[in-house]
């Protein structure tokens, strides 16, 4: 192939994922059609992620008024907000659980968009993206999680960008090094502290969200130009309108999301659900407490990580990483019976590991 | 005399006519009972006029209602001010609305040929009455504010009083002219109700507001090809309207519970002195932690000997915690043959603080992922996760005079052999690691 | 910061034969009966418990404060107002409620405490009982800390009409914003008929 060819063939690709011609309101919003099947709920789990972000974006910026990002003074402020700031503590606790129904929901729209096969031939970009936005909403989840500055965010912190490190041992040579600087490029110093705080504030206020922001466009785009994927191998039983009708049924499943949100931010303080030592101010010179665990949604990782020898879970989360990011292609020619399948598993494993992952735990290790 | 007319006699009068009317119209002239429909000879203006008009009067007729209904729940809500506010300025916005929609209504009703050819008398009789009404209202509900509160207390129990046939006109007696002007229009009102349209109130077609649209057409090919044009535009017009009722509904809501709950969380706080200062006092300890860590590193960045505890504080059981040069936790036990020994307190799996209780086996545990370290070699327990053992730290000790006495390496190398006596006066140091070229 | 120290070093060899104030047989009752992890701060001012430097211990009184100690100890009956600086309020209700003789007897029977304490006192006003608070293993004087699914009921009555008008306005706003856009729709469709 000469240069030309490969030009021209590089901009048919494009042209196919991006068709200019359908870039107009009429062609993505009003001629657009969803279809009607036993898994149409599914569509809804992208709208879903959506609103939450939403959530998580107003909260955010409510907190961001109180919220002072130094070792000294960011525990003082988060207590701040959750005893005196007037409704300081339902901003918080909504903030808080937002974060976790959104991952949830990104987590189920991702498995059912993998079982309906929503990444076949054109939609690549959109599933690329959206693996990206997980990895984005899973990084949201890591930093966002140190900025209290408490006994588990710190400890869980350390853990975590300890197995960066680890990794290094399973390299050669002098890159056996190189995990070590990357981690310590992250933490900004030797130990997680002040430049710690600092760069993971930026980049849960400032870096994650706008890289959010420039991929969600994108999945959106590609989402509105190609349309829902059919989702089933037969026919669906009729269409219905994306717009109004869908999208107020997206709306009236948004106002469900927001009135349970409200009301278990109001009535559960999401510190409830831990012990209360674990929420004390970090200490660097005492010993570190009982029951240090990451969030709820790294279980699916961590329990593993505890059980299994270190280089299992490298290995088998870089190729999971791979698999994801590889989807459309390597799974083109596989039929959607399979791939329920394989989805049915995949939230098996999740299901139990996220429930189960502590008794799996004990019963193993005694 | 004359208030006695005005506030006793108009007000019986008043309802008797009302009542003995109405009966008469609906028993002997039925079909008459609403307003006659203009919208079949002029639908384009009427949109503007009847609905503002409507929305308005019914919001503010409803406010009279409740608060004549119940007067305490009613008083016992004007006790917040921003409620009372909220009330007052909404009754306020609504009489504009009125008023605006009533004036496209009159412009109406005298441009259009059509409308004007079916008005009555009554009707512009009735236009005029209800427009001094309601600005006889506006104006005295803003001349002499907060109606809202006071009125529960005055007017309520006068018009209670004309219809328990106790009549007290002394609550009344006492207003300012444009108030008793207000009172009296709104007897004349009554009066009139069975001789006007006005009667339309008592049969108020809440049917329309769930029933799909209807119209009416002349009946030939042309107007009814144009007749589904016309539903569909007849019906997006009822969503926007139900649509913005919906929405007025859910931001007057918001606009009572959180207006005010976002304005107090900007504005912060408002503490007591005593929880302003125990807050004060949390930072401040804060912070003094923080500079007391700061001077630990820069401690370590410049003195060759840092002093961990005096000997006789040490323990062969329980460790005692310091930060080592590396910044990193330490332990400090007393061993066997009666020296110190000391060990870092970072576990070499993930770098948690290792505990310092020391269990029968000589050991001591990390708490994340249970690995147990004997203290003595430092290595960790089989199948442990942590893998590496926790390196020994170099130590010194110190006597009162400042000599050195003992010192030993990490490797358990140990220098000067003090006798017990001497080392009971002496302190614990650890000294700065050689960097190894 | 030498005087600091040379206090540390005169106090701790002070308290030694008083190691028995810090009582951990209560907090390792709890930690076995809840399945939490549970530290001093349950009843202690600094939750490393009441020995050291720190916040809360004894190494960090004034005067006016060793003062209120030493009364505190010695409230051997029930019924005295006692704040001691190294309690919390926590510590000192039950010092209050069951006089510090009682509480050193309990000490073979933590489970017991949960008994002598007053049912009814709810020190956070959670809705949750300190001697719950106690057998569960949360901290008793922090409102957000507690059993859940206890916290919810509680929090769920005290808020009912905070949740009742979120809902009639996201009912509101849902239906409205629906008809806005059917509306929309609509008229757009006519529009483009027309064209």
């Amino acid at each position: 192939m000469n240069l030309p060819e490969i030009i021209k063939n590089s901009e048919a690709y494009v042209a196919e994922r991006f068709p200019v011609e359908k870039m107009s309101y009429s062609a993505m919003v009003v001629k657009k059609e969803v279809p009607v099947h036993r898994l149409s709920w599914a569509y809804y789990m992208g709208g879903l992620a959506l609103f939450f972000f939403g959530v998580q974006m107003v909260t955010g910026l409510l907190l961001l008024f109180y919220y002072q990002p130094t070792v000294s003074d960011a525990h003082a402020s988060v207590e701040f907000i959750t005893d005196h700031v007037p409704g300081g503590s339902l901003v918080r606790n909504m903030h808080a659980w937002a974060s976790s129904m959104m991952i949830a929901a990104v987590m189920v729209h991702l498995l059912t968009a993998f079982a309906m096969k929503a990444f076949a031939k054109p939609r690549e970009i959109t599933w690329v993206t959206g693996v990206v936005l997980l990895g984005i909403t899973f990084g949201l989840g890591f930093t966002g999680y140190l900025l209290p500055w408490h006994q588990v965010a710190v400890n869980a912190t350390k853990i975590g960008l300890q197995s960066v490190q680890e990794v290094g041992q399973y390299l050669p040579g002098a890159m056996a090094e190189w995990p070590r600087i990357v981690k310590e490029t992250i933490q900004g110093e030797a130990a997680v502290g002040q430049a710690t705080l600092s760069r993971f504030f930026a980049l849960h206020v400032i870096i994650l969200p706008l890289a959010m922001m420039a991929t969600l466009g994108l999945h959106l785009l590609s989402v509105q130009l190609h349309g829902m994927s059919r989702g089933i191998d037969g026919p669906p039983k009729r269409q219905e309108k994306f717009f109004p009708t869908f999208f107020i049924k997206d709306l009236t499943v948004w106002g469900f999301a927001f009135i349970i949100l409200f009301v278990i931010a109001l009535c559960v303080p999401f510190e409830s659900l831990y012990s209360y030592p674990l929420f004390e101010p970090f200490n660097p010179k005492g010993s570190t407490p009982d029951g240090i665990k990451p969030e709820w949604y790294f279980y699916f990782l961590y329990y593993p990580l505890e059980l299994l020898p270190f280089w299992v879970i490298l290995v088998g989360s870089t190729v999971l990483g791979a698999v994801l990011m590889g989807t459309p292609w390597i799974f083109q020619n596989t039929s959607r019976k399979t791939l329920q399948i394989l989805t049915v598993l995949a939230a098996l494993y999740l299901f139990v590991m996220t429930v189960f992952g502590e008794q799996i735990y004990h019963m193993f290790k005694g | 005399m004359v208030d006695a007319f005005f506030f006793v006699g108009l007000p019986y009068l008043a309802i008797v006519i009302c009542v003995a009317g109405c009966i008469w119209r609906s028993r002997y002239d039925q079909f008459s009972m609403s307003a006659r429909s203009s919208q079949f000879l002029e639908d384009g203006k009427l949109l503007f006029g009847s609905l503002p008009w409507h929305v308005g009067i019914i919001t503010i007729l409803l406010g009279h209602l409740v608060v004549a209904v119940v007067p305490r729940v009613w008083s016992s809500l004007m006790v917040i001010p921003a409620v009372l506010f909220g009330v007052e300025a909404l009754g306020v916005c609504c009489s504009l609305l009125a008023i605006a929609g009533l004036s496209a209504l009159i412009v109406r009703r005298i441009t259009d040929a059509r409308v004007q050819a079916v008005t009555t008398t009554m009707d512009l009789v009735v236009v005029v009455l209800l427009m001094a009404q309601i600005v006889i209202g506006l104006l005295s509900s803003i001349t002499f504010r907060y109606g809202a509160a006071w009125s529960a207390g005055t007017v309520v129990p006068y018009f209670w009083g004309i219809l328990t046939l106790q009549p007290e006109m002394a609550h009344v007696t006492g207003f300012p002219m444009l108030f008793k002007l207000h009172i009296i229009g709104a007897w004349v009102l009554i009066a009139l109700v069975p001789f006007t349209r006005l009667m339309h109130v008592l049969a108020v077609p809440l049917g329309y507001i769930f029933r799909a649209p209807q119209l009416v057409l002349w009946n030939n090919p042309r107007r009814r090809r144009e007749a589904v044009d016309a539903t569909a535009r007849a019906e997006s017009r009822r969503d926007f309207i139900k649509g913005a009722v919906g929405i007025a509904g859910a931001s007057g809501l918001l606009a009572l519970g959180v207006s005010e709950k976002v304005v107090t969380y900007f504005k912060g706080p408002d503490p007591d002195p005593e929880a302003e200062s125990a807050l004060l006092q949390k930072k401040l300890e804060r912070l003094q932690q923080t500079a007391e860590e700061r001077q630990l590193e820069l401690e370590r960045q410049r003195v060759e000997m840092i002093l961990v505890a005096r000997y006789i504080e040490l323990d062969a059981a329980k460790g005692k915690y310091f930060i080592d040069y590396a910044m990193a936790p330490g332990l400090a036990f007393k061993g066997k043959n009666g020296l110190p020994l000391l060990i870092s307190a970072k576990c070499t799996h993930l770098g948690c603080t290792v505990g310092s209780q020391v269990n029968a086996e000589g050991q001591i545990m990390c708490p994340c992922h249970v690995s147990y370290f004997n203290i003595v070699t430092g290595q960790p327990n089989p199948g442990a996760p942590a893998k590496l053992p926790l390196p020994h730290l170099a130590w010194a000790l110190v006597d009162p005079s400042g000599n050195v006495v003992a010192s030993g390496l990490p490797g358990g190398e140990v220098e000067g052999t003090p006798s017990p006596e001497l080392l009971a006066q002496c302190s614990l140091y650890i000294t700065k690691p050689r960097h190894s070229a | 910061m030498n005087s600091r120290a040379a206090l540390l070093i005169v106090l701790a060899a002070a308290s030694v034969p008083h190691r028995a104030i810090a009582y951990p047989e209560f907090q390792a009752f709890v930690a076995k009966s809840s399945g939490r992890t549970v530290n001093c701060a349950m009843c202690h001012a600094n939750s490393d418990g009441p020995e050291g430097t720190g916040p809360g211990q004894i190494g960090h009184l004034n005067a006016a404060e060793l003062e209120r100690l030493g009364r505190a100890r010695s409230a051997l009956q029930p019924g005295q107002a006692v704040e001691s600086p190294i309690l919390n309020a926590f510590g000192n209700h039950i010092i209050k409620s069951i006089g510090k003789e009682k509480f050193v007897e309990l000490k073979v029977s933590p489970a017991h405490l949960a008994d002598l304490l007053p049912p009814d006192s709810d020190l956070d006003h959670d809705g949750i009982p300190d001697v719950r608070e106690y057998l569960d293993g949360t901290l008793p004087i922090n409102h957000n800390d507690g059993n859940p699914l206890l916290l919810f009921r509680h929090n769920f009555r005290t808020n009912l009409v905070a949740i009742a008008l979120t809902l009639a306005a996201t009912v509101c706003g849902v239906w409205g914003l629906g008809h806005l856009l059917h509306g929309f729709a609509t008229a757009s469709r006519i529009k483009d008929t027309e064209d």
